[in-house]
């Protein structure tokens, strides 16, 4: 609490000072090869500073890689303008605002998390701004009535698990999971993954034995793995980030429960992750939006460049800035231009018919910004995570049941 | 109804679960005791050595738990050195209050200095025994939980013996009982109000590096571990270490209990249930500690 209120009186001071500085530049001029300014306002300090510095990374390396082919329009450049919006709902309008408002780039991209995407889609949708984002996949950014935002990632967050919960259902009788045990953080993104899952399990028959919501502060599971062990399901699915994950299935392989398959949405795809667990990673489900594996053609270019440009392959998290920059490339292309003004109305009429080649697929999407796709599913096997659902991108087939952890 | 198996299991995870919690306030109820001073920065403490014990096992391979040999008399050296050098020099008339704010800061730049040395990436010790575990009437006790829990009771029987039989731990309590008395007897106060905020520091590094072993640690994971740890101490009286040990015992298996009919949520606001409950109907706390009523 207190350190809420220390942070709020602190980018309250420094918001004030920033629009007292800011300044009236007129760089309203859309001809010739002026460089096309990108605003993004990302949580660089903060709780989501380690998620924010990798979508940051995703975008430095669109701008890179384009710049390097020569520019958007016929040889104008992409320049970023990122502000630190030290991961606060409040500094991050006030962001978008400056950005828009008085500094008057041409096009703004999204920050990472629901909580700070909302607040921006409000304000670029006040100023008529086309706004794709990199990570709002919750519900709530879908029910806002926004017309202007786009979710540049496979799936929503309900949909994450759909290529699995085909697969299981589609199992005959004798081998279908019959009984699945729920964990989920009590956050909307979390959440969602798992219910999804257990809305689509359900309707197919499949029986909920425990069903937990844990707060985000959690920091022991002893308890939930008892509850969950003591019900035996042939299947458990974890709703979490990262440390509740880890710490989870540490908790449930402590007591020695020996689940049929294991699925838990971000943890097992985080690098940390094998480091964490060890060698009792083996069958362990993810889905997961994005693999420096996936056949799909830019891929291979991004995996490359990024590479090169920073010493090390890309994440889920600079694969989501880097899809944000593709699309919004694709949308200036067709619309023959970037900049505010009509040209916004453009750009957004065309994302709304048209689908777009990325590195995590082609994209299409609805009319509230929702992308009409489904994760991949990845698999712990041999010490390395596998693509394994759906068929046409996967390196290896299903292990089922998953061996002893 | 919960079965027989999953009580009993629950009890068990409970018990350590509580021990931990014992000796994670063991230190919280120390400082308050020897100079009512609140030490928001003893969680931040702990989960700097839990990093160092993250960092002794990544950088040199070897048990986490060795890293004790140089953590603990290294806070205790912190302790002597925090309360010689900062807490000593409060005004007695605002010591409480202003100890709040100046070990905010302190928990404050110890987290960003972690933030700094190590990332924000979330930390896990990877143990060989991270998992294993054995089979006790039915239930499983892991081998990690339990090592802390030894961890926890032999830092405390030493702490308790330590205060009952020893010199020190005699002007200690005199200390903590009536500081002006303690001093007409003879007994150098200050000095031994610093040797024992060394001693409150020294089971934070015990503590953290317990708590490293079973949990995935980060810089910020200090302000979840605060909360419960001041409900503990109040709970048990401020300043008993063995009020705080039961009240930890109690309300770690309470916690525990009630997660089975009341899931997460609503089973850690025990916590702040039995805080409430205590201020309002025993504020120097239910087991042992004398010492609020003088406030």
């Amino acid at each position: 609490m207190r350190r809420t209120t220390g942070a709020l009186v602190l980018s309250a001071a420094l918001t004030l000072g920033v629009a007292a500085c800011g300044g009236s530049d007129d760089g309203g001029g859309n001809s010739g090869d002026d460089p096309i300014v990108v605003g993004i306002s990302l949580p660089l300090t903060g709780d989501f500073s380690e998620p924010g510095k990798g979508v940051q990374e995703g975008y430095e390396a669109w701008a890179k890689i384009t710049n390097d082919k020569g520019g958007l329009l016929g040889g104008r450049k992409i320049e970023l303008k990122i502000l630190d919006d030290q991961s606060n709902a409040d500094r991050v309008v006030a962001d978008y605002e400056q950005l828009i408002g008085s500094d008057q780039v041409d096009l703004v991209v999204g920050p990472f998390s629901t909580r700070l995407v909302v607040p921006s889609a409000r304000v670029a949708q006040e100023y008529g701004m086309l706004f794709v984002e990199p990570a709002g996949a919750a519900a709530e950014v879908f029910n806002q009535g926004f017309k202007n935002l786009f979710y540049a990632a496979p799936a929503v967050a309900d949909d994450h698990y759909n290529h699995l919960a085909e697969h299981l259902l589609a199992l005959p009788e004798g081998e279908k999971p019959k009984t699945v045990a729920y964990a989920a953080m009590d956050d909307p993104f979390a959440q969602g993954t798992a219910y999804g899952l257990k809305k689509k399990l359900e309707a197919g028959g499949v029986r909920t034995v425990v069903d937990e919501v844990y707060p985000p502060n959690t920091t022991d599971f002893g308890s939930i793995a008892a509850k969950i062990a003591a019900a035996k399901p042939d299947m458990v699915v974890g709703g979490s980030q990262y440390q509740d994950g880890v710490n989870l299935i540490v908790a449930l392989q402590q007591l020695n429960y020996q689940p049929r398959l294991a699925a838990f949405s971000t943890a097992p795809t985080n690098p940390e992750f094998a480091k964490a667990i060890g060698n009792k990673t083996e069958g362990i489900l993810s889905p997961t939006g994005y693999s420096q594996d996936a056949p799909y053609p830019s891929n291979k270019e991004f995996v490359e460049k990024f590479t090169a440009q920073f010493g090390k392959a890309p994440e889920e998290d600079q694969a989501n800035g880097y899809t944000t920059g593709q699309v919004v490339a694709a949308a200036v292309e067709a619309a023959g231009c970037a900049e505010q003004g009509e040209c916004q109305q453009k750009m957004i009429d065309w994302l709304h018919s048209n689908s777009v080649d990325t590195v995590v697929g082609p994209l299409r999407w609805d009319a509230t910004g929702k992308p009409q796709g489904a994760h991949m599913i990845q698999q712990w096997i041999g010490n390395d995570i596998k693509i394994v659902l759906p068929a046409d991108a996967k390196e290896a087939d299903l292990l089922y049941p998953k061996p002893a952890w | 109804m919960p079965s027989g198996a999953l009580l009993f299991q629950s009890i068990i995870l409970g018990l350590l679960l509580g021990g931990m919690y014992a000796l994670l306030a063991a230190g919280l109820t120390l400082y308050f005791g020897i100079m009512r001073v609140v030490m928001i920065a003893h969680s931040a403490f702990l989960i700097l050595a839990a990093y160092l014990a993250w960092w002794t096992n990544d950088r040199l391979g070897v048990d986490p738990l060795l890293s004790l040999v140089v953590t603990v008399p290294l806070f205790f050296g912190a302790g002597v050195l925090l309360q010689r050098g900062l807490l000593s020099r409060l005004r007695p008339a605002t010591l409480t209050m202003m100890s709040v704010l100046i070990t905010f800061a302190i928990a404050l730049m110890i987290e960003g200095l972690l933030g700094y040395a190590f990332t924000g990436t979330q930390r896990r010790i990877r143990l060989g025994y991270g998992t294993a575990s054995f089979e006790l009437f039915g239930a499983r006790v892991a081998v990690v939980k339990l090592i802390a829990f030894g961890l926890a009771a032999v830092s405390l029987a030493a702490l308790y013996v330590l205060m009952k039989r020893t010199q020190f731990g005699w002007a200690l309590r005199a200390t903590i009982q009536h500081r002006d008395a303690a001093r007409l007897v003879g007994i150098d106060t200050e000095r031994t109000a610093g040797f024992g905020f060394g001693l409150g520091l020294a089971t934070a590094a015990v503590g953290g590096t317990a708590l490293s072993l079973d949990t995935t640690i980060y810089p910020s994971l200090h302000w979840h571990w605060i909360g419960p740890l001041m409900a503990i101490i109040v709970v048990g009286g401020l300043g008993s270490v063995p009020g705080a040990a039961a009240a930890a015992l109690l309300l770690g298996l309470a916690q525990s209990l009630l997660q089975i009919p009341m899931g997460a949520t609503w089973a850690q606001t025990v916590f702040y249930v039995a805080l409430f409950a205590t201020l309002a109907v025993r504020p120097q706390g239910f087991f042992g500690g004398r010492l609020a009523q003088r406030f």
